[in-house]
C-alpha cells in the first residue's frame, strides 16, 4: 500500500524563497515497494487510491488540497493554505507497448512514454536517453516535475517547438474520490493510446480536444495530475553559441524571426545557398542599465546525435558567496543607484561567456541550476513582432522608476494549444527580468509594485500580453486574466466546471486562483461538454 | 616601542586567524546524473535547500600501522548525488599531534532519489 505521512506545518515556501505562505498540513506519499507489489500498474493504481483518500479527507473537512513537486514556481500558484501534497516520490515510468497504441494514432509508438507526476525533467530525460530519445524542449533547467511544468506552462527558447505541455499527448487526472473520478484525457483529433491503456490505470477515457486543451495548463485546478503521456523524439545534439551582436540586429531578429535574410551569420550554420539557418533556440540577454550598442545572444542549432562529442560539462563549477549577494542587496535597498554598478561588476557571473561554444544533448545543455538564494522573475509573453516595442517601454519604466536588481532576457516559443497557455501568440516572446529578491524600502519599490507597473505600461502602450503563471506578478491586478486571455477564460472555466463537481472545484482551488478570479465557475453549466468526441 | 610591539602582536594574530580560516575549506563532489533525494522539510537557505542531507561528524581512530581507512555509507542504496567534505584546522592539528592515529571526518552527503 502507498503510504502518506501527514505533518502539521505552519508555513511553506518556494525553492526561491518567494514566501513564506501559511499552511496547515504537508502530506508526503511514498509508493509501495516494488518487492511487495511487482506490477508497476498495480503500484500506480494503488497510489491513485491513496490520493483519492487524501482528497476525500480534505473535502470532508471543507479544506483545499494541492499537489506540488519541486516548489520551482516563484508565484504562489503551488500554494494551498490547508493541505499541500509533496508528490516527488511518485515517480513511476511505464513503457508503452505497441498493443496499447490507439489505432488512429499518428504518433510513433516508440516515442510515447508514460510518466507519473513526480518525475523531474532530469529523470525523464535520463529515461528517454536510455531509449535513444529526448524531450523536445525543456526549461532553462531540469529540476521541475513534469506535472508542475505543464500546470504552469514551463518553456524554453525553442522557437519552432513550443513549451513542455505541447508534447504532452495524454493526461491522467484524479478529480475526486469515486472510482469514476479517475479520468484519462486525450485530444480526439490526435489520439495516442487505446482504451486498454485506460483500463490498466482504471480510468474513464475522454477524448475531447477542448477539454484536453483546457486541462493541459490547468493551474492545479483540474484535479490531481497523476500521470502524463508524452511524445519524445530521437535524441539530438545542440550546438550552442554565445555571441555579442549589434543591439539593432538582435532586436530586429526578435521582431521578425527572419534569420534567413539576416546579416547574423555563424560559420557553418548556413543552408546550401549560404543563407543563415533558423536556429532551434534564440535568447537575448539585456542589461537595462548600460548603453551598450551590443547585446549578448545565445543561439543553438539542432544537430543529429553522434558520438563522440566533447564533454559539455565543466569539471568545476563555482558559485558566488551568498553573503556577498545578501550584502549587495542590502546596499541596493538603501542605495538603489548602486544597482547598475553591481550588475556591471557581476556581469561575468550573470551572463554567459561571449564566444563560448558547446555541443551536447538537450539534457546536458539545460542542466542543474542549484539554489542560489532568494530570487525573483517577472515574465511577460508578447507577440514576437512586439518584442522591441515592449522591451523599450519596459526598459524606460525600469530606468525611470527603478532600478531593480535584475536583468532582462528574451526567449521565443512556438504557440501552444493549451487554452490558458501564456505562449498564445504564433511565436511568443517571453520577455523576462530575473534577479535577486529585494525588499521594498523608501528608495526602491516593491516587487509587486514593479510587476504592477509592467502590466500598466504594457496596457498603456496597447501591447497585448500574457504573464508566466509560475513567475512573480501583481496577480490581483483588476481583470488581469480576462485582459490576457479574453473569451478563453470562460471556455477554461466551463470545462473545469463540467469536469469537476462543485465540491471538488473548491478542493482544488487556492489563493492564486482566487486572486486571479479563476476559482469561480461560470454561471452556465453545459453538461454536454465533457464527452468523448 | 610599546606601540610597535602591539602592532606586531596584532599582525601575528591576524596572520594566524587568516591561516586558520584558509585551512578550513569545503570540497563538494557532485554526480552529473540523477536527482537528489528530496526533503520537503529542509528549509535551509543553502545549497542543500529541499534536499535530504546526511552528515558524518566523527573522529576515526586507527592504529599506527594503518595507512588509511574506509568509512562505509550504508544508507544510500541508489548511490550518492553529492558528497561534501570539510577540512578544518582542528582536524589537521589532531591528525598531526596523534601522528595520524586520530582523523577527524566532517562530511555531508545527499543520496540519489530512489527511482520507482
Amino acid at each position: 500500500m502507498a503510504t502518506t505521512k501527514s505533518h502539521p506545518k505552519s508555513s511553506w515556501d518556494t525553492l526561491h524563497n518567494n514566501g513564506p505562505f501559511p499552511l496547515k498540513t504537508l502530506h508526503v506519499t511514498e509508493l509501495e515497494g516494488s518487492a511487495n507489489m511487482f506490477s508497476k500498474y498495480d503500484r500506480y493504481n494503488d497510489a491513485a487510491k491513496e490520493i483519492q483518500r487524501l482528497i476525500r479527507e480534505a473535502a470532508d473537512k471543507n479544506e483545499g488540497f494541492r499537489a506540488y513537486g519541486s516548489a520551482w514556481s516563484l508565484s504562489h500558484i503551488a500554494h494551498q493554505k490547508d493541505n499541500m501534497h509533496f508528490n516527488s516520490f511518485m515517480s513511476i515510468h511505464i513503457p508503452i507497448p505497441q498493443e496499447l497504441s490507439h489505432e488512429n494514432s499518428s504518433y510513433a509508438n516508440e516515442n510515447l512514454f508514460f510518466f507519473e507526476c513526480g518525475n523531474t525533467i532530469k529523470r525523464i530525460s535520463e529515461v528517454l536517453s536510455s531509449h535513444g530519445k529526448s524531450l523536445k524542449t525543456s526549461g532553462a533547467s531540469n529540476g521541475q516535475t513534469i506535472a508542475g511544468c505543464i500546470s504552469t506552462g514551463v518553456h524554453g527558447a525553442a522557437l519552432n517547438v513550443g513549451s513542455i505541455q505541447d508534447y504532452v499527448v495524454g493526461l491522467n487526472l484524479i478529480i475526486g474520490d469515486k472510482p469514476t473520478d479517475i479520468v484519462y484525457l486525450e485530444r480526439h483529433t490526435q489520439p495516442a493510446l487505446n482504451d486498454d491503456f485506460a483500463k490498466k490505470i482504471k480510468a474513464k477515457v475522454i477524448r475531447n480536444d477542448h477539454l484536453f486543451n483546457a486541462a493541459l495548463v490547468g493551474l492545479g485546478a483540474f484535479g490531481f495530475i497523476h500521470g502524463v503521456v508524452i511524445e519524445a523524439e530521437d535524441r539530438f545534439l545542440l550546438k550552442r553559441y554565445v555571441k555579442k551582436i549589434p543591439k539593432d540586429l538582435a532586436l530586429q531578429l526578435a521582431d521578425t524571426m527572419d534569420f534567413k535574410n539576416s546579416t547574423f551569420k555563424i560559420d557553418g550554420e548556413v543552408d546550401a545557398d549560404g543563407k543563415p539557418l533558423r536556429p532551434y533556440h534564440y535568447k537575448v540577454f539585456i542589461n537595462p542599465y548600460t548603453n551598450d550598442n551590443e547585446y549578448v545572444v545565445e543561439v543553438m542549432y539542432k544537430k543529429p546525435y553522434q558520438v563522440p562529442y566533447p564533454d559539455p560539462f565543466p569539471v568545476i563549477k563555482t558559485s558566488l558567496y551568498k553573503d556577498l549577494i545578501y550584502l549587495l542587496i542590502k546596499i541596493s535597498e538603501k542605495f538603489p543607484k548602486s544597482i547598475p554598478w553591481f550588475i556591471k561588476q557581476l556581469r561575468k557571473t550573470i551572463l554567459p561567456a561571449v564566444d563560448e561554444e558547446t555541443l551536447g544533448t538537450l539534457y546536458e545543455t539545460f542542466w542543474d541550476a542549484p539554489y542560489q538564494g532568494p530570487a525573483f522573475a517577472c515574465s511577460v509573453g508578447i507577440d514576437h513582432t512586439n518584442s522591441s516595442k515592449a522591451y523599450k517601454v519596459l526598459e524606460e519604466m525600469t530606468q525611470k522608476e527603478g532600478p531593480i536588481p535584475g536583468i532582462f532576457a528574451m526567449r521565443f516559443v512556438k504557440q501552444t494549444e493549451a487554452t490558458l497557455g501564456f505562449t498564445k501568440f504564433p511565436i511568443t516572446c517571453m520577455l523576462e527580468i530575473d534577479g535577486v529578491l529585494w525588499e521594498k524600502s523608501r528608495k526602491i519599490m516593491s516587487l509587486t509594485e514593479y510587476s504592477r507597473r509592467m502590466i500598466e505600461v504594457l496596457q498603456e502602450n496597447d501591447i497585448p500580453f500574457t504573464i508566466h503563471w509560475g513567475k512573480n506578478s501583481d496577480w490581483k491586478f483588476p481583470n488581469l486574466v480576462n485582459d490576457m486571455f479574453g473569451e478563453k477564460v470562460a471556455e477554461w472555466k466551463s470545462y473545469r466546471n463540467g469536469l469537476l463537481s462543485t465540491e471538488m472545484q473548491q478542493v482544488f482551488s487556492n489563493g492564486f486562483l482566487e486572486d486571479t478570479n479563476l476559482h469561480l465557475p461560470n454561471n452556465t453549466n453545459d453538461e454536454d461538454l465533457i464527452v468523448s468526441l | 616601542m610599546k606601540l610597535g610591539y602591539k602592532t606586531f602582536v596584532r599582525c601575528c594574530v591576524a596572520v594566524i586567524v587568516c591561516c586558520l580560516l584558509s585551512s578550513c575549506y569545503t570540497v563538494r563532489l557532485k554526480n552529473v546524473y540523477g536527482d537528489p533525494e528530496p526533503d520537503p522539510f529542509n528549509d535551509a537557505t543553502d545549497y542543500y535547500r529541499y534536499m535530504k542531507v546526511r552528515e558524518i561528524d566523527t573522529t576515526i581512530k586507527i592504529s599506527v600501522t594503518d595507512k588509511d581507512f574506509t568509512k562505509l555509507i550504508k544508507d544510500c542504496s541508489e548511490g550518492i548525488y553529492i558528497m561534501e567534505y570539510r577540512n578544518t584546522f582542528g582536524g589537521i592539528l589532531l591528525s598531526a599531534v596523534t601522528f595520524g592515529r586520530k582523523r577527524k571526518v566532517k562530511a555531508k552527503y545527499v543520496c540519489l532519489k530512489p527511482t520507482n
